[in-house]
């Protein structure tokens, strides 16, 4: 309530506010200089090639005024003949000139090739990147805005060592998980927290425009997280968006434009109608049975194939417009991005559309108060069919599973409305049209975000600064479903069917008031910096949702002409969530000459989330470093131009256990029924649990920095181990008790990893080419469950403990049974093994294939897990021209193709994967040996597919070429146009694999961590051409 | 500037412990809840809420499927069901007093949620102050549904654990079995001390229970242990009670989609509601053979819209019960009907289903009829059995006579106590047939082993007449597992240190 007043009054004061802002930038841009002054010109080139430097910053000394060099490195600016000039730009050694009576200054800047002392974004403040001692990685997100892709998460695939990023599915806007260090959890999520300026938000940053952003540091280690406290175990990611240099006034025009298809490369081999009806005809004589007169001549469905998954697919448009404006002056700083984001999916009816706008302004009222105020709203519609999910919930798993002899289209060229065959061809459901699906069922979200921070910074002395802010977030979600008469997503349901219509509102508004003070102070060689506050946080959410079904005409969806409105607990609710975090942090940062190097950090959290026994957490953390180089002895090593080494240790937490698990909960909607009357009945549904508390991880990381010959080739290499304790779960108990569950802290994983990042600039002059490498292998190990716990089940998957997390498991496929000597001579299932059928292996032994119970014979038969995984990047700079290509790969991991389990049904009662044609038939035509025979219906191919075994997990080790960018630099000698790039772009190029489950060797069809690596058809990533320009004014 | 906002945030945080204070507002609190008179009539009713999925989903396929009154119908086109194919089939698969059966677990389970929500109520509706009459109405009500639950689990499984008071923690959640003698006492306790409390059916909401229910409850108890003296003194003072008579017509002892329920014969039924209130059943459409056609479902059910249905119907008439019924019994045309499946892999595509609960309603799975537990017949069908067993086959008569007149039969011709006794046990299999009493009855007389053995000879030698289309036949393990009890469920097994 009272966040909800807050920010009620809040929206009113920017309300006010921004007019009077928006006017005094205007202003500010405009001012003339009414010095005297006159003009000077100059030109900036790289000292080493002699080409243009662009973009540098000219400033003059002690003021606030300055200019940017255009693209041909040429600037003016006016001067007073006693200024002195101060030009920096990224990369390149400042230098400082005195103006005189010069007329002109062309300068040569020299490299600097120690980019370490780039100041970077780190938790609560910046440091120079030579003093970090912390694993900590910065990507300059200016290098990714060629990317044609929505979210941030996609940019940096393949960019950063030891964070694992997947796009699970290709729905536009949807699907990313970020894992860094290779971080789980049984049932706390394992998603980093995201942090923008500052501000830990709500859920992941797919909603923010990218181009907003100007800088994205991801903390890895638990020194660098600490100070996140009970939310950092994930690891943290820092989002700075952009502001101006100072003296810039610069207007940036980014456009791109292009098509989105699914190459044909890579999707799954289903049969068409002819192998389908070819199959069939097989089947029933392999069966001995009278084939079904629609069968016994395969050949008139020769040309006459219906692809339902293409028939799904379409090429796509997408667009990007975003306007950049900035401008600094010794008063204000002032950054607008304003964003238009429009894709079509690759699926029919699928479109995002994101409308965004960011206002940054920071102010200085006075030398010792300053006052910032950001605000950035979105819009986004979106509406997605539902491809992805199981047969019957899921599209493309419908599609893929639909007969190929089943017409999308009638004679007269409608798309049909129902399929279904006569039962005596085995046909066992009947199915709507999916392309139908696609184009009339209405699945639209529209959200309204609203990110914004105010604050007030006060210098009382100097070295001290007092910071105190307010950051409030609001996402308003309107989801919109409706089902017409005609379509409907699932199986077996004729057309017409009942019309459905479902809607939510909801509201999620968090607030955070933080208060930082900061002091900074040098003892000669002594450099200390002292940093403590307070925060508060406070999260709601209020949803109320409402299903309605059966409609008189489907042209009208609102609730009040629906007959039912459906009642049940998932059908028509409220439900209200909130949570509330205090905190105290500390930090102290140290270093001697800038070559030993201290930090120590604690942070204190107390969490409506814990249980009343265990209210507060404390997460410290200390880290060290020495910069060797920086000593004598260093000096003769020649070809060793940078050497840091540094170690941390810390504790982190991870609170995403719930808000409200520590309670033994009365659900009041448990209702009897006597006779006509419904009579409201409560139960107990939960046991309570007092001592709840946060996961803990401990964590330890040691790293080497090293620069070769003056740092051309740039090297980075990490060591880390964790352990995570405590970790929430939901023990399961005996049922007996009357609860299914009890929420505990219990177990302990311990992860560890080697990173390598390498970075080298291969030539440099003229002809300039960057390769950006790393190469990361995490692991895991399950150390502890619970007491008298020592496996918890997942779908596919198992928890044990002396293993990996969540591995694959079932039973171990060892080929067919051969013949009748083979089938007598080896273990079977009694009564369902024949010759020709799957012949699993015995694990324990006892001469009998069990699955399940005490007689188990399932085993461990593979790992979701990548051995290690690797992202490479080649920047060419020649000329005017600019060309890049990025990979990223996986290798080892494996997925569970769990769609086979209807894509490889033996029965014929769906279409198949081509693959089965060749089948196990008879003992002189065994096939190929991956699909058993046919004969004896489902009582003996139902073991292929029923019970979990190796037959379905693939191989989905990928190496992906990302993306592809040419680039072409125009120079403009116009006052107004500064300089203008052209670009093309291909994005997801091409995926090298040997997966054959379908096209996306990166999707998990869950997150939940217990039950990864499941492939059940997801929305394929589509690849994208484009045509970009970026045009600076 | 500074100092404002410094202050506004002291006076927004001054208690730091009320900001972390944060309850939920969805649902209510056990620490708050069990208060008041309000609050036990809640838990009351939640109470019988798993008596719904217990008898929509599984008691019948423990209780009735395991027997030789109804099979299932196979459809070689579907693969995917031998959970329940096992339970009818007698192979559940068992090792060591274990099963991996999901039928057996889940009806475990259920029982068990009944136990533990009157267990919450018991242990402390007696320290909270209200009303006399509404505490010992309630209490009686917690007691039936316990002894309810218990009385089920100890005929299902034998030993099992005997939970009395809530569980709060973990530790408590195991417990070790107790032994079927134990688990007899503390029923016995609970039904009887509920008949006391308990008001008659006239002064009772419809669908609770009452001392009615409870009485027959306990007189179940008592047959099933062979106390045929307790047992025939309990059963009089319900048929004296004046609270109960057979319907005229035997097709309206059961209750319709939303009409005729709780009627004057029934003792005891679980209540369902037609609508789209999430309170209704769908166990018909169990009992209805498949691959069947929309406008097939149409005939049977008349809703208004109809689909077809696929995968494999349960629950189908045996040959066997078929042929039970006398020449003349009014109740074979009330419990049983046929149907031609068009599209049936069966040559001769007709099949039997249960008609007494295939009552017409509106829309596709969702129907109101209620489940009998206990009906009036049942009363007087347990009277004769106690007064036989007590030697006294012509009163027996008396009682036998009422039930076989409603279905329009002649009196019984039996009249020695064997005969009687013969008679008595193939009346209550036609006229409790299809309400989850076969089972047991096979059981507490002894004569499972040689009933089953035979009947499993009959399906096994002639799979076409159980069902089967030709060239399929029983899983080869059928008629393998001839326990008097189920195994204990693998899942529960796993998670208990005691079994």
């Amino acid at each position: 309530m009272i966040a909800a007043m807050h920010f009620f009054y809040f929206k009113r004061l920017l309300r006010r506010i921004l007019p009077g802002v928006v006017t005094l930038i205007t202003l500010m841009a405009t001012i003339p200089c009414l010095a005297q002054q006159r003009s000077i010109n100059g030109k900036l080139t790289d000292a080493s090639t002699g080409q243009p430097v662009p973009n540098a910053s000219i400033t003059i000394k002690g003021s606030t005024r300055g200019t940017v060099s255009d693209v041909q490195g040429r600037f003016s600016l006016q001067v007073n003949n006693a200024d002195s000039l101060i030009i920096t730009s990224l990369g390149y050694l400042p230098q400082t000139v005195y103006v005189g009576n010069q007329n002109a200054i062309d300068l040569k800047l020299a490299l600097n090739n120690n980019q370490l002392d780039q100041v970077i974004v780190v938790g609560y403040g910046t440091q120079r990147k030579k003093d970090v001692t912390g694993a900590v990685q910065t990507v300059d997100m200016g290098k990714l805005q060629d990317l044609p892709v929505s979210q941030i998460a996609q940019k940096l695939q393949g960019k950063l060592a030891g964070v694992q990023i997947n796009q699970n599915t290709g729905q536009p806007g949807k699907g990313m998980s970020v894992r860094i260090r290779g971080q789980l959890s049984v049932s706390a999520g394992s998603e980093p927290l995201y942090v923008v300026d500052g501000f830990p938000i709500v859920g992941n940053i797919g909603s923010l425009n990218p181009d907003e952003i100007e800088s994205i540091s991801i903390l890895k280690d638990a020194a660098s997280t600490s100070l996140y406290g009970s939310r950092a175990a994930n690891g943290v990611v820092l989002i700075t968006t952009k502001s101006a240099k100072l003296g810039q006034t610069s207007i940036n025009v980014n456009a791109y434009v292009g098509m989105q298809e699914v190459p044909k490369h890579g999707r799954i081999k289903m049969m068409d109608a002819v192998e389908f009806a070819q199959f069939k005809k097989e089947y029933y004589e392999d069966e001995g049975q009278p084939v079904p007169e629609e069968f016994q001549n395969p050949s008139i469905y020769q040309g006459k194939n219906n692809d339902w998954y293409g028939a799904l697919l379409q090429k796509a448009p997408i667009q990007s417009y975003n306007v950049t404006i900035a401008t600094r002056n010794d008063k204000l700083n002032a950054a607008v991005v304003a964003g238009v984001f429009n894709q079509e999916g690759v699926v029919l009816n699928t479109k995002y559309r994101r409308y965004s706008l960011r206002m940054n302004l920071d102010y200085n009222i006075s030398d010792k108060v300053k006052i910032g105020f950001d605000l950035a709203p979105s819009y986004i519609y979106d509406n997605q069919p539902q491809t992805d999910g199981d047969r019957g919930t899921g599209l493309l798993f419908d599609a893929l599973h639909t007969w190929p002899v089943m017409p999308i289209y009638d004679e007269n060229g409608e798309l049909t409305k129902f399929n279904q065959f006569p039962a005596s061809t085995g046909n066992i459901y009947a199915y709507p049209n999916w392309v139908r699906a696609a184009s009339e069922i209405t699945d639209e979200t529209n959200y309204i975000n609203l990110l914004s921070n105010a604050y007030a910074q006060y210098e009382p002395i100097k070295g001290l600064v007092l910071k105190s802010s307010m950051n409030v977030q609001y996402i308003g979600t309107k989801y919109f479903y409706f089902n017409p008469s005609t379509a409907t997503y699932a199986i077996n349901v004729p057309i017409p069917t009942t019309a459905v219509s479902r809607r939510y509102d909801q509201d999620e508004v968090t607030w955070l008031n933080e208060n930082l003070a900061t002091y900074t102070r040098d003892f000669n060689d002594h450099h200390f910096e002292l940093l403590a506050g307070f925060t508060n946080q406070k999260y709601n959410y209020a949803r109320t949702f409402i299903r309605a079904d059966t409609y008189p005409d489907d042209r009208i969806s609102t609730i009040q002409s629906a007959v039912n409105i459906s009642r049940g607990s998932n059908n028509t609710y409220n439900d209200m969530q909130e949570w509330t975090l205090s905190s105290f942090l500390s930090r102290l940062t140290y270093n001697y000459k800038g070559r030993y190097l201290l930090t120590a950090a604690i942070r204190s959290d107390g969490s409506s989330r814990f249980g009343s026994n265990n209210r507060w957490g404390t997460f410290p953390s200390v880290s060290a470093g020495w910069v060797m180089s920086d000593e004598d002895f260093f000096s003769n090593i020649r070809p060793i131009s940078f050497a840091k080494i540094r170690a941390s240790y810390g504790v982190i937490g991870n609170n995403n256990i719930g808000n409200y698990t520590q309670y033994a909960l009365v659900n009041n909607t448990v209702n009897a029924v006597f006779g006509d009357n419904v009579a409201t009945g409560a139960a107990v549904t939960s046991l309570a649990n007092g001592n709840l508390g946060w996961e803990t991880t401990k964590a330890y990381d040691a790293g080497i920095d090293l620069g070769f010959f003056k740092d051309r080739i740039q090297f980075t290499y990490d060591y880390y181990l964790k352990h995570t304790t405590n970790l929430l779960y939901s023990v399961q108990v005996p049922q007996e008790s009357g609860f299914g569950n009890f929420n505990d802290n219990i177990g302990e994983i311990k992860f560890w990893g080697h990173e390598f990042s390498l970075t080298t600039r291969n030539t440099v002059g003229k002809f300039q080419w960057t390769t950006n490498a790393n190469i990361s292998f995490n692991r895991n190990k399950v150390l502890e469950l619970a007491d008298g716990i020592d496996r918890v089940y997942g779908s596919f998957n198992i928890t044990e403990v002396g293993h990996p997390f969540g591995v694959f498991y079932g039973l171990q496929k060892i080929g067919h049974y051969e013949n009748q000597k083979d089938l007598d001579n080896s273990p079977v299932i009694p009564g369902r093994s024949t010759v020709g059928s799957i012949k699993l292996k015995d694990v324990n032994g006892d001469g009998v294939i069990t699955y399940g119970g005490d007689q188990d014979d399932r085993t461990i038969i593979g790992s979701p897990f990548p051995k290690f995984i690797y992202g490479i990047t080649n920047t060419i700079n020649y000329r005017n021209f600019d060309f890049s290509v990025v990979a990223s790969g996986s290798y080892g991991n494996q997925l569970y193709m769990r769609h086979l389990y209807s894509l490889a049904n033996l029965d014929g009662v769906f279409n198949m994967v081509e693959r089965v044609k060749d089948r196990w038939r008879s003992e002189d035509n065994p096939g190929d040996g991956f699909f058993g025979t046919t004969v004896g219906g489902g009582n003996v191919t139902g073991v292929e597919r029923d019970w979990p075994n190796s037959q379905f997990v693939g191989n989905a080790s990928f190496f992906t070429i990302k993306n592809i960018t040419l680039g072409y630099t125009v120079g403009f000698k116009s006052k107004s146009i500064k300089s203008a790039r052209l670009y093309a772009s291909v994005q997801q190029v091409y995926v090298f694999t040997n997966y054959w489950g379908g096209p996306n060797p990166e999707t998990s069809f869950t997150t939940d961590n217990l039950s990864q690596g499941i492939d059940l058809s997801s929305f394929p990533i589509p690849r994208t051409y484009t045509l970009g320009v970026n045009v600076n004014f | 500037m500074y100092s404002i906002l410094l202050l506004g945030t002291v006076i927004m945080f001054g208690s730091c412990k009320k900001f972390l204070d944060v309850v939920p507002e969805t649902s209510l609190s056990s620490a708050t809840f069990f208060k008041t008179e309000s609050d036990f009539e809640q838990a009351v009713n939640a109470a019988y809420v798993p008596l719904r999925a217990i008898t929509n989903n599984n008691a019948w396929v423990l209780e009735e499927m395991h027997s030789d009154n109804t099979y299932y119908a196979r459809n070689t086109l579907f693969g995917a069901v031998d959970n329940t194919e096992n339970v009818a089939d007698f192979a559940v698969p068992t090792s060591d007093g274990i099963t991996t059966n999901t039928r057996v677990r889940d009806l475990y389970r259920q029982e068990y949620q009944i136990i533990s929500r009157t267990n919450q109520i018991l242990a402390s509706i007696d320290g909270v102050d209200f009303d006399a009459a509404s505490k010992s109405n309630l209490k009686g009500q917690a007691l039936y549904l316990r002894a309810y639950a218990y009385f089920e689990l100890v005929r299902l499984f034998g030993k099992v654990p005997l939970h009395l008071t809530p569980v709060t923690n973990r530790e408590e959640a195991a417990l070790p079995l107790s032994s079927v003698d134990s688990i007899y006492d503390q029923i016995k306790k609970d039904a009887s001390e509920a008949v006391t409390l308990l008001p008659v059916k006239s002064k009772q909401e419809a669908g609770r229970a009452t001392s009615g229910a409870a009485a027959t409850l306990l007189a179940n108890v008592y047959i099933e242990l062979k106390d045929w003296a307790s047992a025939e003194g309990l059963l009089k003072t319900i048929v004296q009670s004046g609270e109960y008579k057979l319907m005229d017509d035997y097709n309206d002892a059961f209750s319709n989609s939303s009409s005729n329920k709780n009627n004057i014969e029934s003792v005891f039924e679980v209540q369902f509601k037609e609508g789209s209130d999430g309170y209704n059943g769908n166990f018909m459409y169990a009992f209805l053979p498949r691959p069947m056609l929309a406008e097939e479902v149409e005939t049977i059910t008349h809703v208004s819209n109809p689909q077809p249905l696929s995968e494999e119907g349960n629950n189908i008439p045996t040959p066997d019960i078929i042929a039970a019924y006398e020449e003349g019994d009014k109740r074979e045309d009330a419990s049983i009907a046929y149907i031609t499946l068009s599209t049936s892999l069966r040559d001769n595509k007709v099949y039997p289903y249960i008609k007494k609960y295939a009552k017409t309603h509106a829309l596709q799975g969702n129907t109101g009829t209620d489940w009998p537990v206990y009906r009036y017949a049942e009363v007087l069908l347990f009277l004769a059995e106690a007064l036989n067993e007590g030697n006294k086959p012509a009163e027996a008569a008396t009682y036998l006579n009422m039930v076989r007149a409603r279905a329009g039969l002649k009196a019984t011709t039996a009249v020695s106590q064997s005969d009687m006794r013969d008679a008595i046990f193939n009346e209550r299999r036609v006229e409790l047939a299809f309400e989850n009493k076969r089972w047991f009855d096979l059981v507490r007389t002894g004569r499972m082993k040689d009933v089953i053995t035979a009947y499993g000879q009959r399906v096994v030698g002639n799979p076409l007449d159980y069902y089967y289309p030709s060239g399929a036949k029983p899983p080869s393990n059928a008629f393998t597992v001839l326990d008097t009890v189920y195994p204990l469920p693998a899942e529960e097994a796993a998670l208990t240190p005691y079994f």
